[in-house]
């Protein structure tokens, strides 16, 4: 069953178009992540799917709800956590937990919702005295509260220190591990490859490249790049037959890129100890997700730049 | 793309939305109570907002303490030797009402549309209606609150009274006053840009027509035209139909119709503006 369904759909405001055709499927119980750079459309698209911002033209269906025609039968089983968004700030943590909560046909318990933000120590505290990371933590407690099967997080880690950003991480996983579906938003390649079962990434509007954060834009069927240095008097001439693989002379040595890595180290190894060389500052890579969101948000944006 | 399945629980996916006429009732039903539960929420919020109270709430108070306490034994002649008292509180009356539900529904409504919490609330299953019966039935308890202090420090410290024979008159006033007031409070957040111009831009409306709207000043004082500028806005409307009800002069139920009908008038224009109403900030 999916929880997401989105085909050709476009968003134009007076002078620009941000979404252009995209189409997505999010699988009931995945964490999906849109990832692209800020102005890429994700915030446009997910306030569409939200039920704020109406779609130009598309198909968009969220647990089989029409978003723009929704009323209270869709938001009982959504969460939404919005970039930067206000609460009652007179009420306490607890009152505002028992007001979201009274809204839901079918709202968690709110001790437990507490303890998973871990604001038990703030349950009395007007909304008004948190600080930062505990309003985003109380945000995502009033998204909890009425036990969502789905639930939005648009950008949930922005501004965040580096130990907050793996505390709120942890959150998502028990999210997960709770059956949650949940809908992510984010330009940080790292936060995607840590929460995703599956990516799409997102620039100019477009969705350039969807999968999961392994398989992202092929990166598991991309080339290895082999990296060494040869001894004096060596040249790259004298390395052995490599088969397809591409070889080239580095500053400082040599590079090798190929799409059969074992057998080419194998043949590498057994030529340097026959010949007793020391091949120093081996190395071995394959793309990291950022090589590959990098050269496709690049790719996109210098086409966009001709344009 | 490739799909991943996952195998769970099933939930159900979504309450439907109701089909039978019995379970349409129900849902309207329990949709009511939240409405009456938000109503409690938002009068707790407006009483720990201390300057917010101290605007709507105090300052229509304050006034009476004063004005009543320095014109202690006036006497209007222009209105038939009636004690300053008698005219003046059923003018803070009008004042507090516009205070209480225009002044406070302006302010609170644009601050709370910039904080982004009327965006979350569009996206909870509350509906949208009932958020607003919340927001008004709390400005409507402020207002009734603050009729009952206003009447009870009138009658406690200036010895002024309710007459039994115009209550009717007394009590539509005050309700075409709640009603039209509010209205214009919900619009006026139409045209008020941000909140930190709600203050500004509802002192600004207010204040110079309650000076002309005869509710410090005895309007027989002012030059005619004042008075005729001040008549085609509610305020001195609804002072006037007020002081109608309590003047000693008025004979039957106490019911202003001209003043009432201005002020339907004046309903009806705020209720165009709302329908242009925002949930979101403009602001980027």
């Amino acid at each position: 069953m999916t929880a997401i369904t989105v085909r050709d759909l476009h968003k134009s405001y007076a002078r620009f178009e941000a979404v252009r055709g995209i189409d997505l499927d999010v699988a009931d119980g995945e964490v999906f992540c849109l990832l692209g750079p800020n102005g890429a459309g994700k915030t446009t698209t997910v306030e569409i799917l939200e039920g704020y911002r109406r779609a130009t033209s598309g198909v968009v269906r969220v647990l089989g709800h029409d978003p723009a025609a929704a009323g209270p039968g869709m938001y009982d089983r959504i969460g939404i956590v919005l970039q930067q968004c206000g609460v009652q700030d007179d009420l306490s943590v607890g009152e505002l937990l028992d007001m979201y909560a009274s809204y839901y046909t079918r709202p968690r318990p709110i001790d437990e919702v507490i303890e998973l933000v871990e604001l038990d120590a703030k349950r009395g505290a007007r909304a008004k005295t948190l600080s930062g990371g505990q309003r985003r933590r109380l945000d995502l407690a009033l998204a909890l509260v009425g036990d969502p099967d789905l639930i939005f997080l648009d950008e949930p880690t922005t501004g965040f220190d580096p130990s907050a950003r793996r505390h709120a991480w942890s959150t998502v996983k028990t999210l997960c591990s709770l059956g949650k579906t949940v809908f992510l938003t984010t330009h940080f390649m790292d936060e995607a490859q840590a929460l995703a079962d599956r990516v799409a990434v997102m620039v100019g509007g477009r969705v350039v490249a969807a999968g999961t954060p392994d398989d992202l834009g092929g990166r598991d069927r991309a080339p290895t790049r082999i990296r060494f240095e040869l001894p004096d008097g060596v040249g790259a001439a004298d390395l052995p037959d490599l088969g397809t693989s591409r070889v080239s002379a580095t500053p400082t040595g040599v590079e090798v890129v190929t799409s059969e890595g074992m057998a080419v180290v194998n043949r590498l190894s057994g030529w340097a100890l026959e010949r007793d060389h020391d091949l120093a500052g081996f190395s071995l890579s394959q793309p990291t997700l950022e090589d590959i969101y990098l050269s496709l948000t690049e790719d996109t944006s210098s086409k966009e730049a001709v344009r | 793309m490739n799909e991943v399945t996952v195998t769970r629980a099933a939930a159900p996916d979504a309450i439907p939305t109701p089909r039978t006429a019995a379970a349409r009732r129900r849902a309207r039903r329990w949709q009511l109570r939240l409405a009456a539960r938000q109503v409690g929420y938002e009068h707790r919020s407006f009483w720990r907002n201390r300057s917010r109270a101290f605007f709507s709430f105090l300052m229509p108070i304050i006034l009476l303490v004063i004005a009543g306490s320095v014109n202690r034994g006036d006497r209007i002649t222009e209105r038939g030797n009636v004690a300053f008292a008698t005219f003046f509180v059923p003018g803070i009356l009008a004042y507090g009402i516009i205070t209480a539900t225009f002044a406070n529904l302006a302010a609170s409504l644009t601050l709370l549309r910039d904080q982004g919490v009327l965006k979350r609330m569009r996206g909870t299953p509350l509906p949208p209606w009932a958020y607003m019966v919340g927001r008004v039935g709390s400005s409507t308890l402020a207002m009734l609150e603050l009729v009952a202090v206003t009447l009870a420090v009138g009658w406690a410290a200036f010895g002024t009274h309710v007459r039994g024979s115009t209550l009717p008159g007394l009590a539509l006033a005050l309700v075409a006053g709640m009603v039209c007031f509010t209205a214009l409070g919900i619009g006026a957040t139409t045209v008020i840009p941000n909140a930190d111009a709600a203050q500004p831009v509802t002192t600004a409306l207010v204040l110079p027509l309650t000076f002309i709207s005869g509710i410090f000043f005895v309007p027989e004082r002012l030059p005619a035209w004042l008075n005729q500028v001040a008549g085609a806005f509610p305020i001195k409307r609804l002072a006037d139909a007020l002081q109608f009800a309590y003047d000693p002069r008025t004979g039957g139920a106490g019911i202003a119709g001209h003043d009432l009908v201005v002020l339907a008038l004046w309903t009806a224009a705020g209720v165009a503006l709302m329908r242009s109403f925002r949930w979101e900030s403009n602001r980027p």
